[in-house]
């Protein structure tokens, strides 16, 4: 048997699905070799981006970069290999007293993948992007030198790799600050709203929470479009906590975790399956407003729950269609959002609204405006690719962007804001399609 | 614990098992013929674990200085040491490949899996655990040096188990079958068949919790082995395996 690395390579949308040359080495010198004997590569940490970014003629899978470098425990400094995922990070920061400053909605997702989607949380608001807690980190560029980028070192290098989808180069270690923690746990409210009025203003009026996040039912219409849970948090201190988990404040008991245990059949999730799961959700909160404390993993992870949760959508896959539209035309935007999913009929399991705060300028490559972001999850079928042009148009309409780390099939005049990464080396298919589309 | 292949993904994986499940270890000796990701590895494991480890050069291909080891002792011992070189196709009629497959699969590991061997039994107590491989079961056309030295290393071992047992060290032989890792990276190995390093560490430990003697590490290999190894030898031979 003689090697052949191409194998099928998707990532977790299961759309698209590519047969490529995937590689991965431990050693930077091997890996140095495989930069110069190759062309258009492209970085995937954990696949956790939805469509075609991480995906090239030549992946460089970061999977054996693994490892930890140091732990300065007294400031929270942490470093580590780029293939490291924040799960580990929290493995070892959250027992001694620290978490992550900015955390995604999975924790499966790699450090450097975090940091070439420049990944957000629910606390954008208040705390920005992942980049803000990065101190340095180390890159292989085209010649297959390493080179060492910070906010003073190789700072242009820096900035465009902030965001810029892998296509700087690829990150092999990364430093980065934590933040203190006293417990594992979150002082919960999750606050019932009817219309989409209100939500806006429960989101206005949390403003000085550290993280607020809300469930939209996207299926409904009319005076009902809107209806939604905002659930807003922060860290518990200790002495806040009930006796039980004040005892251990940092330790979370284990939990069994479920395994969806392969593809659903396309006919599982249509528009009536996805109502019912919606109104059950809503209805399940039978009080307008709820307040507990709930683990981070509940609070943060709640996909992760369950291994595989992606396989529910069948073989053909899923979207995930991320926008964010600037605040002054946000309410307006969304409304209309709203109605054109409703209308479509293609329904969203999952529709999450976040209230972005103020973009750090210097991070330019990375997605966030200040403004509302919307994310849905949408099932491939043949009405698909309409519906998303419908949104795109919307979402052009309101001077929005596409978030790259989801994207598989927007329009290029929303996704081709990137700057300063025009390269040979390092491209993706995402980016290829981009280009293509543009001339 | 004394790790033989620290470059080993499952090496790697299984000192981290052990360590997760709370086991003690005074320092972890990892024998490495690659310097640079070992001793990644070793800070990797300060960090993580706050553990002590230290990176020894091993090269199988050269003499060795047992001197360097006069300070070394512990209670387990795992040789993940394997080297797959040019299969039959390739590297039959090739000295060199067949000197360095049968070299570093067993005729010069095992004067250095004798040289630990004999600590522990001094010491009477200890597990040693070695990673051979189900190629060593039969011989196959597709690359039956490899698996005559693995086939000898499984000899060997349980030679050392008989011997060492009334010594109180325990010798486990755990026989891989496919595993997703830098030996196999870019092989159509069917996904079922394979196991990744984590899982493949996860068998390895519960084999040296129970004391097992031989271990496949995934369940299906015993029966496909047995299957192979009842195979005629008159029809054996006519197979494309
Ligand atoms: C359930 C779920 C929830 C999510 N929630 C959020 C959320 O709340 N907020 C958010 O911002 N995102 C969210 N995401 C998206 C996810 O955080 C990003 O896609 C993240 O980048 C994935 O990281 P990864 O390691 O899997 O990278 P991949 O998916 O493999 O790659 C993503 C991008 O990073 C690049 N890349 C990866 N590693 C490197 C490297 N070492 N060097 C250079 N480039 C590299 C790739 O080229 C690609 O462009 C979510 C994803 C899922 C599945």
């Amino acid at each position: 048997m003689k090697p052949n690395f191409t194998q099928k390579v998707t990532n977790w949308g299961n759309f698209p699905v590519v047969e490529k040359e995937m590689r991965s080495e431990d050693s930077f010198k091997k890996i140095k070799e495989f930069v110069l004997n190759h062309n258009e590569i492209i970085a995937r940490g954990n696949g956790r981006c939805y469509g075609d970014a991480s995906l090239g003629e030549t992946i460089f899978s970061t999977k054996k970069l693994n490892k930890f470098i140091s732990f300065d425990r007294l400031n929270g400094i942490i470093e580590c290999e780029s293939g490291v995922l924040l799960s580990d990070v929290l493995e070892i920061a959250v027992p001694q007293g620290y978490f992550l400053y900015v955390t995604p909605g999975t924790k499966f997702v790699s450090v450097g993948g975090a940091i070439a989607s420049d990944v957000h949380g629910k606390n954008h608001h208040a705390e920005g992007c992942f980049s803000e807690y990065v101190i340095e980190f180390k890159l292989m560029v085209e010649n297959g030198e390493i080179i060492t980028c910070s906010r003073e070192e190789h700072s242009e290098k820096f900035w465009a790799t902030i965001g810029g989808m892998g296509l700087t180069g690829i990150i092999l270690t990364a430093k980065f600050k934590l933040k203190n923690i006293e417990s594992a746990y979150i002082r919960q409210e999750s606050i019932k709203a009817d219309t989409l009025d209100e939500i806006f203003s429960l989101f206005e009026e949390s403003e000085k929470w550290t993280y607020t996040v809300a469930w939209i039912d996207c299926l409904q219409k009319g005076k009902n479009i809107g209806r939604s849970i905002l659930m807003r948090g922060e860290h518990a201190f200790q002495h806040e906590l009930p006796q039980d988990l004040a005892k251990t404040p940092l330790r979370l008991k284990k939990k069994l975790q479920p395994t969806v245990p392969f593809y659903f059949p396309g006919f599982v999730l249509n528009a009536l399956t996805v109502k019912i799961f919606n109104w059950l959700y809503y209805k399940k909160q039978s009080k307008k407003e709820v307040k507990s404390f709930i683990d981070y993993e509940t609070f943060f992870y709640p996909l992760d729950a369950i291994n595989d949760w992606n396989k529910i959508y069948g073989k053909s896959g899923f979207i995930q269609y991320q926008m964010v539209i600037p605040k002054e035309a946000g309410k307006e935007g969304m409304k209309r959002i709203l109605e054109t999913i409703a209308k479509s009929g293609n329904g969203s399991f999952l529709a999450v609204l976040k209230l972005f705060g103020k973009n750090n300028l210097q991070a330019y490559n990375s997605f966030p405006l200040e403004g509302y972001t919307l994310a849905l999850d949408f099932k491939v079928n043949s009405k698909l690719k309409k519906l998303v042009d419908q949104l795109d148009a919307i979402v052009q309409e309101f001077g929005g962007r596409i978030y790259l780390t989801k994207d598989s099939m927007s329009r290029s005049s929303l996704t081709n804001y990137l700057k300063n990464i025009r390269n040979s080396k390092f491209v993706s298919l995402q980016h290829k399609r981009i280009i293509n589309n543009n001339s | 614990m004394i790790v033989l292949g620290s470059t080993s993904e499952v090496a790697q994986a299984f000192v981290e098992k052990a360590l997760q499940e709370g086991e003690k270890f005074e320092k972890i000796y990892l024998f490495t013929s690659n310097k640079e990701t070992t001793e990644r590895f070793a800070r990797h494991l300060d960090v993580k674990f706050l553990q002590q480890a230290e990176v020894i050069e091993l090269d199988l291909t050269k003499e060795i200085d047992y001197n360097r080891f006069d300070h070394i002792n512990s209670n387990v011992l795992f040789c993940a040491i394997g080297y797959l070189g040019e299969g039959t196709e390739e590297g039959l009629y090739d000295n060199k490949n067949t000197e360095r497959i049968i070299g570093i699969n067993y005729a010069k590991l095992v004067p250095v899996m004798n040289y630990f061997a004999h600590k522990f039994e001094s010491r009477r107590s200890g597990t040693i655990i070695g990673l051979s491989s189900v190629a060593g079961d039969r011989g196959r056309q597709s690359n039956f040096i490899y698996g005559s030295a693995k086939a000898a290393f499984t000899a060997y071992l349980s030679g050392l188990r008989n011997y060492l047992f009334d010594k109180k060290v325990h010798v486990l032989t755990i026989k891989p079958g496919f595993m997703a890792t830098k030996m196999t990276e870019g092989l159509p190995l069917n996904p079922k068949l394979t196991a990744t390093p984590k899982q493949a560490a996860a068998c390895i430990y519960k084999a040296f919790k129970k004391q097992n003697n031989v271990a496949y590490v995934l369940p299906v290999w015993s029966i496909i082995m047995m299957i192979i190894r009842n195979i005629p030898e008159f029809i054996f031979k006519k197979l494309k395996l």
